[in-house]
Formats: structure tokens, sequence, C-alpha cells
């Protein structure tokens, strides 16, 4: 456990207690990861900075273009939101595979992104979307997509104290899936999950985004399975076509969860049926 | 949180399985909603509300409703998991009266529970519903 947890009321406070804090620290959110690698013995700040409260890091907002959503919004409150539902069709669909009911009472979506895991569902989701993530540290914001804040497993491109603000979702009618596979139906760590979005119109795809987790270094965004499922038919060959490519696309290892081959087949089972589940 | 609980307010309904979120036997609402104590700091209930298996009473200060159907259906064995599935279920049971049998098998996803089989615990949260 830390010697010390500090609650900053919002970020203008957080920024100007930051230089009076010991060197090694970390944000706590929702403490899902945090708290569960302490009780293991495996985290050793000697201070937490409980963000969970801050203000600029909640609720979820419409815009013309966009839909925010802050990074410490609770998984459980997009599964509640109206407008998460409608404007995140893979994202709503991951909901029900991430975690367990009171897990996601607690773990932030923002958590689910700064903590780094190939197999973050919410995360893979996101990509999905063509989400960008919102940074701030010390008043200098910036955004990128949210594809590129993912360096290698549990590491980001997150600076030293740097916060996430929250997520951007481009406002586009398009429809979503998510199919994960794990060791039971539900509340398991996947072997490998497939995102996928589309844009369709007259059965023909008009604009596609397909996201994998657990089976790279990172969640993973198909760039070129994504590219090549553009102008195509909704069909039969089309779905085996992206099937057989994002096998040569994702980079899977063999571990305690599962084994490189198989993970590698079942992402294009995942990707056909997640397909197959849009038309 | 869990620690805290147990230890400085002495109440020991609320149990310690496994201390990474897999079990549920530490289960307690916060704010009227499920969450596992052993991942939450005591300091992060500031302003909050909760409530631990002993503050779950019946309206007449007895036994809750589900307390008595798991009573009636044996979804009790060892017990250690029964804390935190009567939280989840009442978790559940507050939100949707009526929920069916799919809703709370999802909800009890995260409660484990190694001697009953889960056909008890599923039937004796169906037969509180509406009490």
């Amino acid at each position: 456990m830390p010697e010390i947890i500090v609650k900053p009321a919002n970020l203008k406070e957080l920024w100007k207690m930051l230089p009076g804090l010991p060197s090694g620290r970390r944000y706590l959110a929702g403490g899902t990861d945090l708290v569960t690698a302490d009780n293991a013995g495996a985290e050793n700040s000697e201070c937490w900075i409980d963000i969970s409260g801050l203000p600029e890091l909640a609720g979820i907002k419409e815009t013309a273009g966009s839909l925010f959503i802050g990074s410490g919004v609770k998984i459980s409150e997009i599964e509640r939101s109206a407008a998460a539902r409608k404007w995140c069709p893979a994202l709503s669909a991951a909901i029900p595979h991430f975690a367990s009911p009171s897990l996601r009472n607690m773990a932030t979506l923002g958590g689910n992104a700064a903590n780094g895991s190939p197999c973050a569902d919410g995360v893979c989701a996101l990509v999905a979307e063509g989400a960008y993530a919102l940074l701030a540290l010390k008043g200098k914001k910036r955004r990128l997509p949210l594809k590129d804040l993912f360096l290698g497993p549990k590491r980001t491109a997150l600076k030293k104290d740097e916060v996430i603000l929250g997520f951007e979702i481009p406002k586009r009618r398009r429809a979503g899936a998510y199919f994960k596979l794990g060791p039971r139906a539900y509340f398991g760590i996947s072997k490998a999950a497939v995102a996928v979005t589309a844009e369709i119109s007259g059965g023909v795809i008009k604009k596609a985004r397909v996201a994998l987790g657990s089976v790279a270094p990172v969640p993973l965004y198909a760039a070129r399975t994504s590219a090549w499922l553009l102008d195509k038919k909704l069909s039969a060959e089309t779905m085996t076509g992206a099937s057989d490519m994002v096998k040569a696309e994702v980079s899977p290892i063999t571990d305690t969860r599962s084994e490189a081959d198989y993970r590698r087949d079942m992402c294009g089972v995942l990707l056909e049926r997640a397909l197959k589940s849009l038309a | 949180m869990l620690e805290f609980i147990r230890e400085d307010l002495g109440l020991k309904g609320t149990k310690e399985g496994c201390g990474e979120g897999e079990c549920g036997a530490c289960m307690v609402l916060v704010d009227g909603r499920a969450v596992n104590s052993c991942l939450m700091m005591a300091v992060q209930l500031h302003g909050k509300e909760l409530v631990t298996i002993e503050g779950i009473k019946g309206r007449d200060g007895g036994l809750h409703p589900l307390q008595k159907t798991f009573m009636a259906e044996g979804a009790v064995q060892c017990g250690f998991c029964t804390p935190g599935l009567i939280v989840a279920s009442e978790a559940l049971l507050r939100r949707n009266p009526k929920a069916s049998l799919e809703d709370i098998k999802l909800e009890l996803t995260g409660n484990l529970c190694r001697c009953t089989g889960y056909e008890k615990v599923l039937s004796a949260v169906e037969k509180a519903r509406g009490k």
C-alpha cells in the first residue's frame, strides 16, 4: 500500500499538487488493476493520486460531431447511456464481456486504456470506433488516435503525470460488433477478441474498422484488413477473405491463456462471425 | 476497504476470498451498487453510502426476503460466498425487481460458489423477486 493517497478536487489542484508529491506516484481511478497489483505485492509506489472524482474526467457528453466519454466514467455508466448505445455499437457490444457486473461498477474506461493491456475489452472496442484519446499535462492538451496510445504490453505513450481526460468518438451512423473468445462465456480474460465497426450502404461496406485484443503486443488496429474491406460487398466471399487476411495481420503468442496457432485461427473465425452479425 | 470493514468496523460478514476481484465474497453496496471491497481503498468511500451484509434486512428489521429464500432453498452450504451472493442479488433486484433467470445468471457471474453448484442459489433469487 502507498504511504500516502491524495485526492485533488480538480485538474488545476492536481497540477499544483504534483511538485510536492513523491516521484514514485501513480494515478488511482477505479482501482481494479492498481489495487489488484497492490494486493498481490506487485505495486510499490509511495503515492497514489486518486483522480476518480475529478470533474474534468466525468460524464458522457454529445457535441455536434462527436461523443465524449470521460476517462473517469465507469463501465456500468456506459452501459446505461443511451448516447453511448447509439454512437458506440462495438463498445456497447463489448460491455457484457467486460469483467463482471461489480467490476464494471468500479472500473473506468480511462483505466482500461492507461493500464495498457493488449486484452482490454473496452479499448479494443474503442479502437474499432475510431476513438481519439484526449490527454492533458499541466495545462498542455493533446489529442491522438487511441490506437497510437499503445506501445507494447503495459506500455503507453503517456508521459509522466499525463492524464487521460477522455475519449472522443466520431458520431457517424455505423454498425458494430464485439466477439470475444475466453475460457467461458462471461467474466474471463480473452484468448482473442475482435471488434468491428462498418458503415454499410446498399450492402456495400463504405468504411470499416477492425480491432483485435489479446493477439498482439497492443490492442491492435488491423489497418490492412480494414482498408481491404472498403467498397466490398458484405458477402460470404468478403467475410472469408477478411478472415484470411486478418490471420496474417495478428501476431499472437502462446501463454497461460492460449496457444499462438489457435489464437490466430480464432481471429479469423471471430471476424467472420462479427461481419456476419452486421449483415 | 475490506480490511477497514472487517478490522476497524468489526463487521465480519464481508469475507475475503481471492483479493483480486474474481470471487465476489467481499461484495458490498456503495451508493446502492455492488462493488468488490477488496479492490477499493477505504478513503474512496468519502461522501458515499456503504451497506454491508449486516445492513441488508427485511422491512420488519428481521431477515431479508433473500436471506429467507436462500435458507428455504438450501442455497447455503459452507456459507463463505453467501454474503457476497446476497449483496449482488439485492443490487440486482433493487434495480430490476422482475429480473429473469438469465438476468440473475449474468448478475452473479462475479460470485464464485464452490459448494452449491449455483442451481439452488438461482432458484432462491428467483423466489425472492417481488418480496
